[in-house]
């Protein structure tokens, strides 16, 4: 059976859920919920690998559509995976039903946004000019 | 996908209905969890479970929308898998109608359960 759908649960350190958002955004992610959460680590298995592990946690979920998916787990991988300070894990489960989704909201550009295109422009006419110049 | 073929009985080797469970998450604004628990509820669902949470809109979108708070309950829930089409649409019926009552749901499979009694708990089957 096909999903058109996969809920993204990613679990990382108190703090580190901005990260994760941000990370879920790049790759075309609209939104999220986070959930506070605690973790239990076999005490054993950390004295073994030496390593300490945060009982909080923030548990972040990212229902996605299927075909960015692997795109989204990937970027979390490396930016908020085990390897890195926020110590996160993630993984997908399909969802075969949905309700409430609407289509992404798209905000009007902020006078900063117009400021730095316009500075933008501007900068790619003054190179323009400068060559024209110098020939 | 093979099917599931084999019956289920319970202590009195009774046989109880094969239905299918799912996880059922309804993401909503704090102050409605109890209403949508309820309308949940309504529907054979004898478990559920509401987890405090934030939602993770920025504030330059939150002032776009002209929305004040991100407080919001994930509301899990044990479902049958025949109720789900009716809850579902009782739940959109009530989203596009209450006032800050909007929020989304989702159901996942549940893929292995094990105990008679709590499949018979979680799928409300009684002994009729």
């Amino acid at each position: 059976m096909e999903y058109n759908h996969q809920l993204i649960i990613c679990i990382v350190d108190e703090g580190y859920s901005d990260n994760v958002m941000d990370v879920a955004k790049e790759c075309g992610a609209t939104g999220g919920t986070v959930v506070h959460a605690k973790g239990t680590a076999n005490k054993e298995a950390e004295r073994y690998f030496n390593i300490a592990i945060q009982p909080n946690k923030e548990m972040v979920m990212i229902l996605v559509p299927t075909d960015i998916r692997d795109s989204i787990l990937h970027a979390l991988y490396t930016k908020v995976g085990l390897n890195t300070t926020g110590h996160g894990i993630a993984f997908a489960l399909p969802v075969d039903n949905t309700v409430g989704l609407s289509k992404t909201i798209s905000m009007p550009s902020t006078q900063q946004d117009e400021d730095k295109e316009n500075a933008i422009a501007a900068s790619d006419l003054s190179s323009i000019d400068d060559t024209t110049t110098s020939e | 996908m093979k099917k599931r073929t084999h019956e289920v009985h319970d202590s009195t080797n009774q046989k109880l209905d094969s239905n299918k469970l799912s996880v059922l998450f309804t993401v909503v604004n704090r102050s409605k969890a109890d209403f949508y628990m309820d309308l949940i509820q309504s529907f054979r669902v004898n478990m559920q479970m509401g987890l405090l949470a934030r939602g993770t809109a920025s504030k330059a979108t939150l002032a776009y929308l002209g929305l004040a708070n991100t407080e919001k309950t994930v509301i899990v829930s044990i479902v049958r898998e025949d109720e789900i089409a009716s809850i579902l649409d009782a739940l959109e019926q009530k989203f596009n109608s209450i006032k800050d009552g909007k929020g989304i749901a989702y159901t996942v499979p549940m893929s292995a359960l094990i105990g008679v009694a709590a499949y018979g708990f979680l799928s409300d089957n009684r002994i009729r």
